[in-house]
């Protein structure tokens, strides 16, 4: 008796509050409407492409179409998961990524909280400036600047380690200088321009904040470390696990730049894969399955970590 | 409730797109089918009907044309062009994403036949078979049974062949050097070492300055010297095939592991470009310009280098040298394609109708023509070029000429046809080096042959082959490595692949 009544109750509870949703509907009818461009652009062009993906359980081809097209079941997931190279480009990737998480993601940190520590605004705009410029540059002229220094015929670099009397280096052509390279060459060019969400962020810190912590006889280190820090904490969150939703998505372009015989063991990633096999070779049902791959863990990365910030008490993204 | 929301939608969507994607399919297909009907209901064309064509084309220069030769050209074919120009450089991707999306046009110009893209798209009927047309037109049946052959797939010939010489490759030396230093033309591998050793180590430029290299080479084994080297030292071409018709990819015979060792000890010495595995073309063509390097690959390239140099102020001599050997006095050089530089092929997809198709291999046989092939390769008589007394051509306006009139010159299918005597005496020698070539030409004898794994998997394997030897060359690895590599092309597919040869090599002998 006790239950259905219960059950009875939830059950009017929901039809009032799908009526009252239905009714803010109605009554918002122009706010509702305004979603409207928005979510068209998404059904159009990001789900309806999205259709396409059936062609990574066929032998695709082009003449033939989605219809004509052999059904070949999960053979292309069975050759990515079973070949050689996956892991390869598993672990190059995942050693950028981790290396892009330790290298870079905390230098941008470091360096808004240096700016916002310059007193002299002109100063600080001065040099903001100057650190946003190489973001601009396109990743060619940044590898084709970096190839100049380095080359082993007559790169500066080269020439100046024989001139101290050291023995050349192979910078290019090695796999043991990719990694270092590839993230010198991030650093150099988005360094300054992630600050520009930091930065944003700390200026919205309290003031009333710093204050008091000086009332209680903090130091500069000390307020940083206690009241910027924390107060920027979110943003950092957020930032953290929208990289970690893009990890297996390296920049094909710089990449594949960098990209030679030489180092190739270390070097080939998944966009670089997907480029030489899809693009070049034309094994468009491949390409797409490790595109998919590639997708689906990033969405799972994104989740995982969103739940994990979640638990952690932080707000995370969505 | 939302949730419910968001994936019913997200249901729809994917749906609709599927309806969508089908929906437009079947059109096509039906479109096909129609195109092919009326082709066989209606056989007679009218040769003398003005066409309008469009052509997706590959351009070898740095821009494309101006209109004045297009208009020549038309003038005398009776038609209306519309040029799509690939930049070369770009093609691999430009074309296979054309051939993906269907986004064609009447006449394509297919210069990758070993692509597996432009292969399978061949393979899947998505073009016109000519064979049967061609000895109706008084240039294309001309075409020798022999380029038939080597352009075919499976015995079908999927567009007019673009004829050339059989090989091109050789070597081009500093001449100037060579005399500074007091060395003879070379006709051995060794004597080549020692001129990469001399052009390296004694100063040939006489500035007193330790800044020359021998071999200037690039990151390309095809290319660049590698596979000419490997031929000097009698690597096959690419396959051996032996009389019991067992075939035997080159990487695994001695001479190749000879070329190996031989640019090895070049590399280690200093003699090769120390960073040749990531030099572009374009940049060794400067260093070679700039005077730094005193050998280039490839004797076609030799005006290009002139123009260059003369573009810095260099002034030099060149000798190009075609005839090398591995000390037993027999040559050999390997030839690209067996002479097929790949194919104009017509898509039914926009050539619906066999009249039509008629129509446009007309089109193709008048640009064969001796008007149109003087249009394409010197322009226009009084205004391009000139003939002095014994019929020889003189270029008269240099920047006229190559923004006009070089663009079209590697879209003849019969460039041969038409031999110009040039007034330049280097491109003559080279001329005359290329065709005595044809008589040593080694052949690649899966140009012909299909193998469904190599279509597959086979650009992907090559590269296993490919980083082993760069590696090796640039001694970061040994002997035992490189065979290793091997063995792993051999499992990841490369067996198939030669059972798969095999197979079709005896197809073509029964």
């Amino acid at each position: 008796m006790k239950v259905s009544n219960i059950t009875a109750t939830n059950r009017t509870i929901k039809r009032e509050r799908i009526s009252t949703n239905l009714l803010s509907v109605k009554r918002n009818k122009l706010l509702y409407l305004m979603i409207l461009p928005g979510l068209l652009y998404f059904i159009i062009f990001k789900y309806l492409p999205m259709g396409g993906l059936v062609i990574a359980f066929q032998d695709y081809q082009p003449f033939q179409g989605i219809l004509g097209s052999q059904w070949v079941g999960f053979k292309h997931f069975i050759r990515l998961f079973t070949e050689p190279t996956f892991f390869m480009l598993l672990r190059n990737t995942l050693i950028l990524f981790a290396m892009n998480i330790i290298f870079f993601f905390p230098l941008p940190i470091i360096l808004a909280l240096m700016l916002n520590e310059v007193r002299n605004r002109y100063l600080k705009n001065f040099v903001q400036t100057i650190i946003y410029i190489p973001h601009f540059m396109s990743w060619v002229i940044i590898v084709s600047i970096t190839y100049v220094f380095l080359t082993l015929d007559g790169g500066v670099i080269n020439e100046m380690i024989v001139s101290l009397g050291g023995k050349k280096i192979s910078f290019l052509t090695s796999s043991e200088w990719l990694r270092t390279i590839y993230i010198g060459q991030i650093i150099w060019k988005e360094l300054g321009w992630s600050t520009i969400i930091y930065l944003a962020a700390i200026t919205v810190v309290d003031p009333q904040l710093y204050e008091a912590a000086e009332m209680d006889g903090a130091a500069r280190l000390r307020k940083t470390w206690h009241v910027t820090l924390p107060a920027i904490r979110p943003v950092i969150i957020t930032l953290l696990i929208l990289k970690i939703g893009s990890t297996l998505d390296l920049g094909f372009e710089h990449m594949y730049l960098l990209l030679n015989s030489l180092n190739r063991d270390v070097a080939e990633i998944f966009d670089t894969y997907i480029y030489t096999a899809g693009m070049k070779n034309g094994q468009l049902s491949y390409s797409t399955t490790v595109g998919m791959f590639k997708g689906v863990v990033g969405l799972v990365l994104v989740m995982a970590s969103n739940k994990l910030a979640k638990k952690l008490g932080e707000d995370g993204v969505y | 409730m939302k949730k419910r929301f968001v994936s019913m939608a997200l249901v729809l969507t994917l749906l609709s797109s599927l309806l969508v994607a089908c929906g437009a399919n079947e059109s096509k297909g039906s479109e096909d089918n129609k195109g092919k009907e009326a082709g066989s209901a209606s056989e007679n064309y009218d040769p003398n009907s003005k066409l309008d064509v469009t052509w997706l084309n590959i351009l070898h220069t740095a821009s494309p044309p101006t209109d004045t030769m297009v208009k020549k050209i038309e003038e005398y074919t009776n038609s209306k062009i519309t040029f799509n120009w690939v930049p070369d450089a770009s093609k691999e991707e430009r074309i296979t994403t054309a051939l993906a999306s269907g986004d064609l046009a009447d006449i394509v110009t297919l210069t990758m036949l070993t692509n597996s893209s432009v292969r399978n798209s061949l393979k899947s009927g998505m073009f016109w078979e000519v064979s049967d047309y061609l000895d109706d037109y008084e240039n294309l049946k001309l075409i020798p049974q022999a380029a038939r052959e080597a352009a075919s797939i499976e015995g079908k010939l999927y567009g007019v062949p673009f004829l050339n010489n059989l090989a091109r490759g050789g070597l081009i030396f500093r001449q100037d050097w060579l005399e500074n230093l007091g060395i003879a033309e070379p006709t051995t591998l060794d004597e080549v070492y020692e001129i990469a050793r001399a052009f390296t180590e004694d100063d040939p430029d006489g500035n007193g300055k330790d800044d020359t290299i021998g071999f200037g080479d690039r990151s390309d084994l095809r290319y660049g010297s590698f596979k000419t080297l490997s031929s000097y030292f009698g690597t096959p071409n690419g396959w051996a095939v032996d009389e019991n018709g067992k075939f035997t990819p080159e990487f695994d015979t001695q001479e190749y592991m000879d070329t190996l060792n031989y640019s090895r000890k070049l590399y280690e010495n200093g003699y090769l470009a120390q960073d040749f595995a990531v030099t572009a073309k374009s940049d060794q063509e400067q260093q070679f310009a700039q005077g730094k390097a005193g050998i280039f690959t490839g004797i076609i390239g030799i005006t290009g280098l002139r123009t260059l140099a003369e573009g810095l102020n260099m002034d030099f001599k060149l000798l190009p040298v075609n005839k090398i050997s591995n000390g037993d006095g027999e040559y050999h050089i390997w030839s690209e394609g067996s002479g097929v530089n790949g194919l104009m092929a017509f898509p039914k997809t926009v050539v619906k109708t066999e009249a039509q198709l008629k129509r446009i291999l007309k089109f193709v046989n008048d640009i064969c023509d001796e008007e149109v092939s003087m249009y394409m390769t010197r322009g226009i008589e009084g205004v391009h070029y000139e003939y002095d007394a014994e019929g020889v051509t003189h270029i008269i306006n240099k920047d006229l000429y190559t923004a006009e009139v070089t663009p079209f010159s590697s879209s003849r299918p019969m460039p041969t046809l038409f031999p110009l005597k040039s007034e330049n005496p280097e491109k003559e020698l080279t001329t005359k080096l290329i065709n005595e070539n044809d008589a040593f030409a080694v052949f690649d004898p899966t140009v012909p042959l299909d193998s469904a794994t190599n279509n597959e998997q086979g650009t992907e394997l090559a590269k296993i082959i490919t980083d082993a030897t760069f590696k090796y060359i640039m001694g970061q690895s040994d002997e035992a490595e490189f065979k290793k590599a091997v063995e792993t092309w051999k499992k990841s597919g490369g067996s198939a692949i030669i059972t798969e040869y095999e197979e079709a090599y005896k197809l073509t002998k029964k």
